[in-house]
């Protein structure tokens, strides 16, 4: 968790359009020096061994060079946007066996919601006031927000880490997800 | 009108990736039809996107950058779009692999879905007036209605609603109204009493 600050003096999005737009290697190093790092260490927390969290890395900036044109900077900011790709080869290779990108679908697969003309705007206040609601978590909400979305654990596996009854886990996530839910309702 | 949604819970461990299979589909479905849990999840992307922006990074290998730029240069492989399988049903499921249907006693059809994980999952097909099959839950159970309605303890369930029980205790929907009721369902520990749980251990779940 370090770094926050100077991250954001960079615009990433208009990098992520600046591969779409004429396919610009140097864009698309600047993205990779600064994601895949973080991909790699999120697969890392999540429990996946170095080699393949490495490989997990590259394949999500590959899909980021592949997928550029689909970025829409109205439905999600840059890091969200490199997330769900992650999350998706995640989930995708824990299931390789079976069918493998039917059941996360990117979120260009669901439908187009109605949103204000501002779209724009809309997108980057969502994950400036995520941010911003992250840091008024409780500690203890944090922290289960934090193991949900870094392990790939059960609720009941989170139960036994942290040594809290099940009940007590998701009364603790529900609470984090009142306040998100909060947030959007301001934003609506 | 959607009136029953998954658990917070639920919406998050879908939207973190840790969900199992058959119930990550469930919600899925869910998430097509309703844009309330749609909204949910899009902040839960929000949330997963600033954690990822915050982490410390992880060194990559020194040749990383060299090998990332290396493959951009490589042609894309075209698109594969899944052939619908199932074109009656709604997505994610039109492009699921079913097994057959199985009769499994009087009004009631079943065919599981070909899955890994955890978790099982299938349609299951209740005739009006039916009771669907009585059944109690030692783990997470859901429920989305895709056509016709069921009704519970809890109320009324339609089209793209889902049941989550959070409790222990025995379980008897019944089918509402004149249509036949069509659901997907997953569990990862559901015991299944009477015909339907012989035809969950005849096929090995």
């Amino acid at each position: 968790m370090s770094e926050p600050a100077q991250s954001n003096t960079v615009d990433y999005a208009a990098l992520i359009q600046a591969v779409a737009a004429g396919r610009d290697r140097a864009a698309y190093a600047a993205l990779f020096r600064h994601f895949a790092p973080r991909v790699k260490a999120w697969m890392l927390r999540a429990g996946t061994a170095d080699t393949a969290a490495e490989e997990l890395a590259q394949e999500t900036l590959l899909m980021v060079w592949r997928k550029a044109g689909l970025f829409d900077p109205a439905r999600a900011g840059a890091a969200t946007w490199i997330f769900t790709i992650a999350r998706n080869l995640r989930v995708d290779l824990l299931r390789r066996e079976t069918h493998p990108s039917v059941l996360l679908a990117d979120p260009s697969d669901l439908p187009d919601d109605p949103e204000p003309a501002d779209r724009m705007l809309v997108a980057l206040e969502r994950d400036n006031r995520i941010r911003a609601a992250l840091t008024t978590l409780s500690p203890e909400q944090a922290e289960v927000v934090r193991l949900a979305f870094f392990q790939d654990k059960p609720h009941a596996e989170i139960e036994r880490d942290l040594g809290i009854p099940l009940g007590t886990v998701k009364s603790r996530l529900r609470l984090a997800m009142v306040r998100l839910r909060g947030l959007l309702g301001e934003l609506a | 009108m959607i009136t029953h949604h998954p658990s917070d819970p639920t919406v998050a461990a879908y939207a973190a990736g840790t969900l199992p299979e058959g119930l990550a589909l469930v919600v899925a479905t869910h998430l097509v039809a309703c844009p309330h849990c749609r909204s949910l999840s899009y902040a839960l992307d929000s949330v997963g996107g600033v954690m990822l922006e915050d982490l410390s990074p992880a060194a990559m290998a020194p040749d990383a950058l060299d090998l990332a730029l290396a493959r951009s240069e490589r042609p894309m492989p075209s698109p594969s779009v899944a052939p619908s399988a199932n074109p009656e049903l709604p997505p994610p499921l039109d492009r699921c692999s079913f097994g057959p249907w199985w009769r499994v006693g009087a009004g009631i059809r079943w065919r599981p879905l070909r899955i890994g994980g955890s978790a099982w999952a299938g349609l299951l097909q209740v005739a009006p007036g039916r009771s669907l099959p009585r059944h109690g839950h030692d783990g997470p159970e859901l429920t989305c209605v895709l056509r016709g309605a069921f009704k519970d303890s809890d109320g009324r369930y339609t089209a793209g609603d889902v049941a989550e029980p959070e409790s222990e205790d025995d379980h008897q929907p019944w089918v509402d109204g004149t249509e036949p009721c069509l659901c997907v369902i997953a569990s990862e520990g559901m015991r299944l009493r009477g015909l339907l749980g012989l035809a969950q251990r005849l096929l090995g779940r």
